[in-house]
C-alpha cells in the first residue's frame, strides 16, 4: 500500500511529539487504543481559558496513525475546546487521502481529542470543587 | 472415536458407508472427500467443542488425519484429487492451528458463540493503555540503543507472563462454554482484545531481539 505525501510527510518530520505534565491540572491526557492491530496513541493539551494553547503526541503504530495524530495536534493548537470536540475523523482521512483500511488511525486521532478533552473536563471539574 | 449412539446423526463416508473421524477422509475406504465451507476446525480434528483442548489427542489426531490427506501421498494421482489432498491438508493444518494456540482457539470460540467482534468491543481501561505506552517506550529505547538488554529482558519476562494470566483468565470464562449472548463473552473479548497489544509488544521485542 502507498502511502500519500502528506502521510509521508507527517511521517517523517511528525509536529508536537513529546510530551506535557500531565500533572497539571490545565493538561488534559488521553489514551487510546486500537486492539485489531495494537496500536497506541497518546494525545495532551495544554489549556488556558477555554483555548487549547499546546498539543503533543506520542503514537506507536503504522504511518497512517501517526501521521493522523501528527495532523489532529497540529489542527487543535489554538482552537477552543468546542471547536476541538468538532473535528471529524472524516476531515483527517481527506487531509491525508487515506485508505480505507486506514480508516480506523484517523477514527483513533478523534478518539484520542475526546478522551484529552474529556480528561481535562474531569480535572477542571474537581478543581473548583464539584461545583461545575 | 466412541461409537455412534442409535438416535444420533453421524457422518458417514459417501462411498463405503463407514462412520467418519473426520469430514476430510474416510479412515475405512481411505477417500479424499469435499469439506462443507466453515467446517468447524472442532470437527476436522475430531475434538470436543470445549475450552479444554488436550494437547495429546490434539496432536495425535493431527497426526493420523495428516496421513490420510497428506499431498505427497497423492503425487500420481488424478490433478483433481492432487488438488483435494492438498486443500484438505490446509484445512487441517489451519483447523490445527486455531485449536492449538490458547489465543486463537478462544477467538474461534468467541466468533462461535456470537461474542462481540474487536469493532463492536475495542474500549480498554486507561491505566492498560498506559501500560502498552511504557512497553512501546522501553522497545524504542531499545531499538535506539538508550536502554540495556537487561530492560528488555525483564520485559519480554513481563510480557509472557502477562500472556499466560490472559490464557488462565479466558479458561475460567469459557469452561464451560458460556451461553451464545452471555456477559461472560464480553469479558473473553476483552481478555482477547488484551492479549492483541501483548502480543504486538512482544511481537516487536522479538524483532528487536533479532
Amino acid at each position: 500500500m502507498a502511502y500519500s505525501n502528506k502521510v509521508l510527510d507527517h511521517y517523517n518530520n511528525p509536529r508536537n511529539v513529546g510530551t506535557l505534565d500531565k500533572g497539571q491540572t490545565n493538561v488534559g491526557t488521553g489514551i487510546v487504543g486500537a486492539p485489531e492491530c495494537g496500536d497506541v496513541m497518546k494525545l495532551q493539551i495544554e489549556v488556558e481559558g477555554d483555548r487549547i494553547v499546546d498539543a503533543k503526541f506520542k503514537t506507536f503504530g503504522c504511518g497512517s496513525a501517526i501521521a493522523s495524530s501528527s495532523l489532529a495536534t497540529e489542527w487543535i493548537k489554538g482552537k477552543t475546546i468546542g471547536e476541538a470536540l468538532a473535528v471529524k475523523n472524516t476531515e483527517i482521512v481527506e487531509e491525508l487521502a487515506l485508505p480505507p483500511v486506514k480508516i480506523h488511525c484517523s477514527v483513533l486521532a478523534e478518539d484520542a481529542i475526546k478522551s484529552a478533552i474529556a480528561d481535562f473536563k474531569a480535572k477542571r471539574g474537581t478543581q473548583i470543587g464539584g461545583q461545575a | 472415536m466412541s461409537p455412534c449412539p442409535q438416535d444420533a446423526h453421524c457422518p458417514q463416508c459417501p462411498h463405503c458407508n463407514g462412520a467418519l473421524e473426520t469430514p476430510l477422509a474416510c479412515s475405512t475406504c481411505g477417500a479424499l472427500l469435499s469439506v462443507a465451507p466453515e467446517t468447524p476446525p472442532h470437527l476436522i480434528l475430531d475434538m470436543e467443542l470445549a475450552w479444554a483442548c488436550a494437547d495429546d489427542d490434539l496432536q495425535r489426531n493431527h497426526r493420523r488425519f495428516s496421513r490420510m490427506v497428506h499431498p505427497d501421498f497423492y503425487a500420481t494421482a488424478a490433478p483433481a484429487e492432487r488438488e483435494l489432498a492438498e486443500h484438505n491438508s490446509a484445512l487441517l493444518n489451519s483447523a490445527y492451528d486455531i485449536l492449538a494456540d490458547d489465543l486463537t482457539r478462544a477467538e474461534w470460540l468467541l466468533e462461535h458463540l456470537g461474542g462481540p467482534t474487536d469493532k463492536e468491543e475495542r474500549q480498554m481501561p486507561q491505566e492498560f493503555l498506559m501500560e502498552v505506552m511504557d512497553w512501546n517506550e522501553t522497545l524504542a529505547a531499545h531499538a535506539c540503543g538508550q536502554s540495556s538488554d537487561e530492560d528488555l529482558d525483564s520485559l519480554r519476562r513481563d510480557l509472557h507472563a502477562r500472556r499466560a494470566a490472559v490464557a488462565a483468565d479466558l479458561g475460567r470464562h469459557l469452561d464451560p462454554l458460556p451461553e451464545p449472548g452471555a456477559p461472560a463473552l464480553l469479558e473473553v473479548r476483552r481478555l482477547l482484545n488484551a492479549a492483541r497489544y501483548i502480543e504486538r509488544s512482544l511481537e516487536h521485542a522479538a524483532a528487536d531481539q533479532a
